[in-house]
């Protein structure tokens, strides 16, 4: 296989892991605080792709600027459904379930409005104008700025997470939520302000996703929905409660979509229409053999060592 | 005296009811269905096409009220959603919960053999403006592919600037669906045909998330090309997968320094919008073959109507949306509400309708036979398309000014 193909495809598997990783992060998170596999972080994620569009066609194509906006405006739409829909049906005690089923619900309807509002304002085939730029040249290895505002952001936002998790009061509140939801209510947890921080939380994170995916591709009403199989891959790998697992299994399913991809297509001629079919494998196959994902992965691999 | 006012106010009120009643009774309703993509990324054009039918159905209800004719039509539309399944659904839901026995629409050419099967089976009339895929021609069925020509003349055009140019080799990049994988195939055919050495094509499933692993396969395959001689790159995308192909292009540079051809998806200002993708295209010596209208009475008429009541102008093709749904109109208000008898009738009240684009001429499948096109090239000053020269798929005639 020519270099240049392999240099390509890993360059890209670290691009989109890193996408992958920024989006996956708010399912893990709203997992293992909220306890809702949330299907309507999709729309969270295209969301933050159009404010970034309307940023930076209205106000400024500064990455900073686009990518800061992006974060505030799906927080406030992720907090916005939470005291909506999520909450008032968590008192009344709705099972998962249902609630699986409300984050559908959701889900679509923010994408049709979504729709309407495109459609209206002719935002349809518009791109994100944030100029592409080649910051690092050493043929065949090509590293463009949104390389960098990718790998730096995911990287960046992962360290602050961790920090977050684990030398914050809100942090250990959060963890304490996903441990044992009614000792945390008894140790006088506000249960309520956790929550809508999480939300926050998580809407940001789906919004810079979101705008930093429109940079590296294109803007249209169903990007989060055709992201979301894969992202959802990645948080089962996580576990659906492992932050580093999650971020593996991030990097896991961009590898296999990109760089086994381009192996098979190079090597077996498997065309690329194969593709879309990894993400399904990997739910797959992690379903049936390690259904806890990386979960306790990393725990056993230290207690090994020792 | 009030009982009997009461009662003499019932009597008129009952007979003002009763004559409208009756004159209801008179208006016979047909409903016209319409299928389009409302949603996905071909939502932009389902929604400026059924925007196109609103228009002519409102003006053929005005002329049939002015004239005195007791008909008058109604949509009901459905969304495809872009997908051969969607469409089928589509259609079904328009007939069944209707009983609408012509259908205008759907888009592409997928969706249009996704509803093939339905429509033959019930006698439902499928009217589709610019469905070109060569899959969709096949004779003898209930579906009229009535605007756009079908792509095996797109083909030889592309085929006959492949060869003027000389290119010796080319690289494919299209959808796997009908339309992509027919005109691939056909170029393929005409290219090689008239002299072309080796073509390769790598396709890719509709509604990709990024086109990064195929743009990287593409520039492997240009690069061993080139050594053997003239090579270009002939994209066959919709707009919305250009632009995520020309992101990675842009930086590559085997495809940043290789000439390319594209469907006329890709001859859209929208794709110049970006500064970036326009220096690319116009680096690329970037060359695209459009159907062109030679220009009616009737389309600046359609344009000023439209943006009367839309405020905003039509999007690309809603003419020949517009034009479909007059042609479906005109032949039922001729063969009545039947789906057997329309399918009968339309080929000649669409050989002698002449609407906003062109004159719209069937062949043996039920297809536009006539077929010129435009050729166009990036502007050197300016982020546009110009007209470069034509293309006559009657006579197989290619002008172009280079």
């Amino acid at each position: 296989m020519p270099s240049s193909l392999l240099i390509d495809s890993l360059v890209r598997s670290l691009q989109v892991g890193s996408l992958y990783a920024l989006m996956a992060l708010g399912i893990t998170l709203t997992m293992s605080v909220i306890r809702l596999p949330n299907f309507a972080h999709a729309e969270y994620i295209t969301v933050g792709g159009y404010t970034a569009l309307l940023v930076s066609f209205g106000l400024s194509n500064n990455p900073l600027v686009v990518l800061s906006l992006s974060f505030i405006v799906a927080a406030l739409v992720a907090l916005v459904s939470h005291y909506a829909v999520f909450r008032p049906m968590e008192k009344q005690n709705t099972s998962t379930y249902t609630m699986l089923l409300a984050s559908f619900a959701v889900g679509l309807i923010l994408r049709y409005i979504i729709f309407l509002l495109v459609d209206r304002f002719e935002l349809f085939d518009k791109r994100i104008q944030v100029p592409l730029e080649i910051w690092y040249r050493n043929n065949p290895l090509i590293l463009t700025n949104i390389f960098f505002w990718v790998v730096a952001s995911s990287i960046g936002l992962v360290i602050f997470l961790s920090l977050l998790l684990n030398r914050t009061p809100l942090g250990r509140e959060m963890r304490a939520l996903a441990n044992n939801l009614e000792l945390a209510k008894v140790i006088g947890i506000r249960v309520s302000r956790v929550k809508n921080l999480t939300w926050l939380l998580v809407g940001g994170l789906a919004g810079l996703a979101g705008a930093l995916w429109g940079m590296y591709s294109t803007v249209s009403p169903l990007m989060g929905w055709f992201a979301i199989l894969s992202v959802f891959a990645a948080a089962i790998l996580g576990g659906m409660s492992s932050f580093p697992g999650t971020i593996m299994g991030a990097y896991l399913v961009s590898f296999s979509e990109n760089t086994v991809m381009q192996f098979l297509n190079y090597y077996l001629g498997v065309d690329f229409n194969f593709k879309p079919a990894i993400p399904f494998i990997i739910i797959v196959l992690v379903l049936m053999l390690r259904p806890q994902g990386f979960t306790g992965f990393f725990d056993t691999a230290r207690g090994l060592r020792r | 005296m009030k009982k009997s006012f009461f009662l003499v106010f019932c009597i008129v009120l009952c007979m003002l009811v009763s004559f409208q009643v009756v004159a209801q009774d008179d208006v016979e309703t047909v409903v016209l269905g319409v299928a389009q993509p409302f949603t996905g990324p071909l939502g932009s054009f389902g929604t400026d096409f059924s925007k196109g039918i609103e228009l002519a159905v409102e003006q053929m209800n005005a002329e049939l009220e002015s004239a005195g004719v007791n008909t008058r039509f109604e949509i009901a539309s459905q969304d495809t959603e872009g997908t051969p399944e969607g469409a089928a659904r589509a259609v079904q839901t328009i007939v069944q919960t209707t009983g609408a026995q012509v259908i205008v629409g759907p888009l592409t050419t997928s969706e249009v053999l996704g509803v093939k099967q339905f429509a033959d089976d019930n006698n439902i009339v499928i009217v589709a403006p610019a469905s070109s895929g060569l899959p969709g021609a096949i004779p003898d069925d209930n579906i009229f592919r009535v605007m756009y020509p079908p792509d095996n003349f797109a083909a030889k055009a592309f085929a006959e600037i492949a060869t003027l140019r000389g290119y010796e080799n080319i690289a494919i990049l299209h959808m796997d669906d009908p339309f992509g994988n027919g005109l691939a195939e056909q170029f393929t055919a005409d290219f090689t045909a008239a002299g072309g050495s080796e073509v390769i094509t790598i396709s890719y499933a509709p509604d990709p998330v990024d086109l990064a692993s195929e743009a990287t396969s593409l520039s492997a395959e240009v690069s061993t090309l080139t050594g053997q001689g003239s090579t270009a790159v002939f994209c066959i995308c919709f707009l919305a997968d250009a632009q995520k192909l020309l992101q990675v292009a842009i930086v590559d540079p085997v495809l940043s320094s290789t000439e390319w051809m594209g469907i006329e998806n890709l001859a859209n200002p929208e794709l110049l919008a970006d500064a970036a993708h326009a220096d690319f295209l116009r680096n690329a010596n970037f060359i695209s073959v459009s159907f062109t209208d030679r220009g009616t009475p009737l389309a600046a008429e359609f344009v000023e109507s439209f943006t009367e009541k839309f405020g905003a102008e039509p999007g690309p093709f809603t003419n020949y949306a517009f034009d479909a749904a007059n042609i479906a109109m005109l032949s039922i208000l001729i063969a009545g509400n039947d789906g057997e008898a329309v399918s009968e009738i339309l080929p000649f009240v669409s050989n002698h309708y002449i609407g906003t684009a062109v004159q719209a001429y069937l062949d043996d499948n039920g297809d536009q036979a006539i077929a010129f096109y435009g050729i166009y090239e990036v502007s050197p000053d300016a982020p546009e398309f110009t007209l470069v020269g034509t293309y006559d798929g009657s006579s197989g005639e290619l002008e172009i000014a280079e």
